[in-house]
């Protein structure tokens, strides 16, 4: 299972003009279907939106520590289908919609470069 | 029934973290794990789980959650190990002597290749935007300039 697959098409990039977490980019619109904004409550009140940002970059600084870990280690992904991948993980873009991987085992061959769309995975595992 | 699991928001999902969970996605699967964390922007949540050697980590994507449920809360030693469970081993701490010594070999280091350079207590600051805390490698550098902090990442990387 060691023979690499050519690349037929390359997948279409990001939109250059956007960044970060803007909920009104259309990239995001077009790929996130739900877009956890703040919720309704702490709109009004600015101690609990305090509260609630303050939860969200613990939240997140905790997730990004986890990807960090995994960078470069052998990841196996579930995903919809019955389908179990394995691959080297290289990178997540900011909203978490796509993984770069490296060296994708697949019941065709092994990629040596891949985008793994996070819609279509369930979950993934790897060790520490 | 969490189908709304992504809209709890930040301030439930802390309520989690810490906990042992069990996560169910649809057709039955269930993974049970320590909640270490959960994005806010993809809602997944990251599950630890201890073997007697080794640790795993399986992060169940936020859109594929259908319930979770806690099962216990974590005891002191087990909240201590998720604490350092994520966290980059940190570095022996030297003694002050060490650390000057360092100090002075790094600001030395960069006023010979023209960087303006002072030094602030512990602290040694570049150009008023960059900050070298102790020990003064490549990895202590902070600042909000991409540009240079990696100059001055890589020219303290090429010191040693």
């Amino acid at each position: 299972m060691a023979t690499p697959v050519p690349v037929l098409r390359l997948p279409k990039g990001p939109d250059p003009n956007s960044r970060g977490f803007d909920p009104n980019s259309p990239r995001f619109i077009a790929l996130c279907r739900t877009s956890i904004s703040s919720s309704a409550a702490s709109e009004s009140d600015s101690e609990q939106l305090q509260k609630e940002q303050h939860a969200r970059s613990v939240l997140r600084e905790g997730f990004l520590r986890c990807l960090l870990s995994m960078t470069n280690k052998k990841v196996q992904f579930q995903m919809y289908e019955n389908v179990k991948v394995e691959a080297t993980f290289g990178a997540s873009d900011i909203d978490v919609l796509n993984f770069q991987v490296s060296d994708l085992h697949t019941p065709i061959g092994v990629q040596k470069e891949a985008l793994i769309r996070c819609q279509d995975v369930i979950s993934f595992t790897f060790d520490i | 029934m969490d189908c709304d699991w992504p809209l709890l928001g930040p301030l439930r999902w802390l309520h989690y973290v810490n906990k042992q969970v069990k996560v169910r996605t649809g057709k039955g699967d269930e993974h049970s794990g320590w909640l270490l964390s959960v994005d806010p922007v993809s809602a997944s949540a990251v599950l630890l789980t201890f073997s007697e050697t080794a640790a795993s980590v399986r992060v169940v994507m936020g859109h594929a959650v259908k319930e979770v449920e806690v099962l216990r809360e974590a005891d002191e030693v087990t909240a201590e190990r998720l604490r350092a469970a994520l966290l980059p081993p940190s570095p022996p701490s030297l003694d002050p002597e060490e650390l000057r010594r360092r100090r002075g070999g790094v600001r030395r280091w960069l006023q010979e290749n023209r960087v303006p350079v002072e030094e602030q207590g512990e602290q040694l600051t570049v150009a008023g935007v960059l900050t070298i805390t102790a020990p003064y490698t490549a990895e202590d550098c902070s600042s909000s300039n991409q540009i240079i902090l990696d100059r001055i990442q890589r020219l303290i990387r090429t010191q040693n």
